[in-house]
């Protein structure tokens, strides 16, 4: 399992890459959406973690440049946004994306990742 | 009704709920971080229970980590008090200098928001009578105005100068192109008006000015409403 972390907080994200590693998970990390492309040419992910508002490319806009990339990756996407129900009922894709607010639960990440991944 | 107090009225409620909205983002990845690092000592103390060395560094790192994460908090929440007791009175006399570097200081919260620096800031003080919230409001505007086109990796200068007995004279450098011939936008423009605040004719793709009356009828006719 190769999971790719995107955040424009790096103290979060790499926090969050070691305690992911300590469970066995190997994660990447990026801070920027341009960083995350460049990331996912060269590597396959299996899922990718993204923050919805960074500088640059918003969480959303990478999700929409990284799946031509590799049409299996699935995506989460983690916010600081105050209602994540709004932010699930804007979203209009044919495949329902998956939001968590943050601060995280680690456990819970990693169950959805795992579940998204054994969801084919 | 005044100028000033029906904007305020209509579009302040909106700029005070962006504001807080933003607040609150910086908030939860400030909370955020915290978390994820008191999970990590969490893991290590886990890992030497089981017998497993624990390095000092990481201990001192994460401990530092939270202290500098508490610290931004506090900075977050002294700017978020300060704006929010911004419309305890109406009209009031301030010093401008300290009105740009709270306004800068949120809206350095959104996403797309460039660098801001406020240049002569030890020069005379510029003190005028406005009202404070509805000036935040119309620099906020403005610096979006300005971030949109030099994002994140640019930089917005702020600069002050007198003009006589007039005002005070607030420019607006960037280091992008802006789209000059769109300012001032329709909201720009009705901010400005209720503040009595003229717009100088020199702008140019890299710089835009306002002229801050110390003082304007408008004002006056609003703080005898008030």
């Amino acid at each position: 399992m190769k999971i790719l972390l995107v955040d424009d907080e790096q103290k979060f994200v790499n926090m969050l890459a070691k305690r992911m590693a300590l469970r066995g998970i190997e994660a990447d990390v990026a801070y920027t959406g341009e960083e995350a492309i460049k990331k996912a040419e060269k590597t396959i992910y299996d899922v990718a973690v993204l923050d919805i508002k960074m500088p640059g490319i918003s969480g959303i806009q990478l999700k929409e440049k990284l799946s031509p990339l590799h049409a299996n990756l699935k995506f989460i996407f983690v916010t600081g946004h105050g209602a994540i129900e709004k932010l699930e009922d804007e979203d209009s894709g044919a495949e329902k994306d998956i939001y968590i607010s943050k601060p995280l639960n680690i456990e819970f990440l990693i169950e959805t990742i795992e579940d998204l991944i054994q969801a084919g | 009704m005044n100028d000033m107090l029906n904007y305020m009225n209509t579009e302040g409620l909106k700029f005070f709920g962006k504001v807080n909205a933003s607040i609150s983002h910086e908030l939860k990845n400030i909370l955020a971080i915290i978390s994820e690092t008191a999970g990590f000592l969490n893991d290590l103390t886990e890992l030497a229970k089981q017998g497993k060395e624990l390095k000092l560094a990481l201990l001192e790192n994460c401990s530092n980590s939270i202290a500098e994460e508490i610290q931004r908090g506090f900075t977050t929440i002294k700017q978020m008090n300060r704006f929010s007791h911004s419309v305890d009175v109406p009209v009031m006399e301030v010093n401008l200098v300290e009105i740009l570097e709270l306004t800068a200081g949120l809206s350095g919260f959104l996403s797309f928001a460039s660098n801001v620096r406020i240049e002569n800031k030890g020069d005379d003080v510029k003190t005028i009578t406005t009202c404070p919230f509805l000036l935040q409001n119309l620099i906020y505007q403005i610096l979006c105005f300005a971030y949109e086109s030099a994002g994140p990796t640019g930089e917005i200068r702020l600069h002050l100068s007198t003009e006589n007995d007039k005002g005070v004279l607030l420019g607006f450098f960037s280091s992008a192109q802006m789209p000059a011939e769109k300012f001032p936008d329709e909201k720009i423009k009705k901010a400005a008006d209720a503040l009595g605040i003229e717009f100088k004719k020199n702008h140019s793709f890299y710089e835009l000015n306002i002229l801050i009356p110390y003082g304007c009828d408008k004002i006056k006719q609003a703080e005898k409403s008030v």
